[in-house]
């Protein structure tokens, strides 16, 4: 153990850990913002909607996010559709942060007793109001600790974007190492990191999700 | 936008090492699976069995592994501990951090499945006469399980896809196989299309066959 390199590299990886933040907020406002409104979109009257958004969500969320940033990166080129490394990982996580976030919503919406949508239509709420006003408002509460859980999962995924190349914290990792060779102090010191980010991430769906049994 | 014209043919030719990928990617999940499984039952009867030290290791084991990248895992076994003496082939390495992470989330998932077991099961245990093994064994246990199967299910299916990041480290499975044939033909989108249609019917075909056997397990009798 060489307790001196970390020291030295440290502020480096810092700066790897802004841009992990960077990539994992961009992604958590564009993948929720789309997750929601697909999430929300398995409920519409609209025949055939509902089943084809189950459909597509299904099939990408069996598909690896290694894969998908794969296939963006280096597929789409192919259809001379070149995306540069730092949006296509914004957009692969995106989007797979988009197909997760809609089926905690549509989970969260499914847990409201049937009850309280024909309570809200018989006070004469229409289908819109009965959701944004009493539906959702409940079902918000069941969501918050599966997303917290999924933001947790993406912020140790954003690692991926490292294997295409984009800065953050991985590849100030692998940078660091190429200088120094100290493959085991400078991984464990980017893991030491990580771990600060997600643990309290970790431990407050924990406490929502006890919370969540109590009225 | 340059014309493109797809070659699928390529798809056809890299078919067999793409299906042989596919396999091994089965074959490493479910013997990934099956160790964590062993791992994660043990660690979790240990923190419920023993005293405040072992309950503080292991749950310190699994916030670690949980709460940090397995890509960082795998970098860390693969290039970090020949750094001290340990050189892992990678298969081995890559092996290895797969069943440590998802040990990690099973240890969690019993460790729950123990505590959702009521307390009167364990009064009647005991007052039946049983011993604390044959609790364990035929009261406790088979609840716990069955109370945990579907998170444990949803643990495979993560397994599954996780297990294309030690294509990273050189660990031959679909993934890898993936990245070979592309990097060589350059039909990256029919190969990754490809790949990604055998992860597809991997995962939904488990998905469904858990979703069975969960079925089955509620309606059996204790």
């Amino acid at each position: 153990m060489n307790l001196a390199v970390v020291v030295e590299t440290l502020p480096y990886l810092l700066r790897g850990t802004l841009w992990t933040v960077t990539i994992a907020v961009a992604v958590i406002v564009v993948g929720t913002a789309a997750g929601v409104l697909l999430g929300l979109s398995r409920f519409v009257p609209w025949r055939g909607l509902p089943t084809l958004v189950g459909w597509i969500v299904e099939l990408v969320r069996a598909v690896p996010l290694l894969l998908l940033l794969f296939f963006i990166f280096f597929g789409l080129p192919a259809l001379g559709l070149k995306i540069p490394t730092f949006p296509a990982a914004v957009l692969a996580m995106s989007l797979w942060m988009a197909v997760n976030t809609s089926e905690v919503v549509r989970g969260g919406i499914q847990s409201i007793p049937h009850g309280q949508f024909e309570a809200a239509r018989s006070i004469g709420l229409n289908e819109i109001q009965t959701m944004t006003s009493v539906i959702f408002p409940q079902a918000m509460r069941r969501m918050i600790p599966p997303f917290v859980g999924l933001c947790t999962i993406l912020i140790k995924d954003t690692s991926l974007a490292a294997i295409i190349g984009v800065f953050e914290l991985t590849r100030a990792a692998q940078e660091t190492i190429e200088r120094t060779f100290r493959s085991f102090e400078i991984y464990l010191t980017a893991a030491a990191i990580y771990f600060v980010i997600c643990l309290p991430l970790t431990r407050f769906a924990q406490r929502t999700e006890a919370r969540l049994g109590r009225p | 936008m340059t014309a493109y014209s797809f070659e699928w043919s390529a798809v056809l030719r890299g078919l067999p090492y793409l299906l042989e990928g596919a396999g091994l990617t089965i074959l490493i999940s479910g013997v990934a699976m099956v160790l964590a499984l062993v791992l994660g039952l043990a660690l979790a009867a240990i923190s419920q069995a023993s005293g405040r030290l072992a309950r503080s290791v292991v749950a310190a084991y699994v916030e670690i592994f949980r709460n940090t990248p397995l890509l960082i895992q795998i970098f860390i076994v693969y290039f970090g501990l020949p750094q001290l003496g340990l050189k892992l082939s990678p298969f081995l390495s890559g092996l290895s951090a797969l069943v440590l992470y998802a040990a990690a989330y099973n240890t969690e998932i019993f460790r729950a499945g123990l505590e959702a077991v009521p307390h009167g099961q364990f009064e009647a245990a005991r007052s039946a006469g049983l011993s604390e093994r044959q609790m364990l064994r035929y009261v406790i246990v088979p609840q716990a399980v069955r109370i945990s199967f579907p998170a444990l299910g949803n643990n495979l299916v993560s397994l599954v896809k996780n297990s294309s990041l030690v294509s990273t480290i050189g660990m031959v499975e679909l993934m890898f196989v993936a990245n070979d044939i592309s990097f060589n033909n350059f039909r990256t989108f029919e190969i990754y299309g490809a790949a990604a249609a055998m992860y597809v019917v991997i995962v939904l075909a488990l998905t469904r066959l858990l979703h069975a056997a969960e079925g089955r397990l509620l309606r059996a009798p204790a």
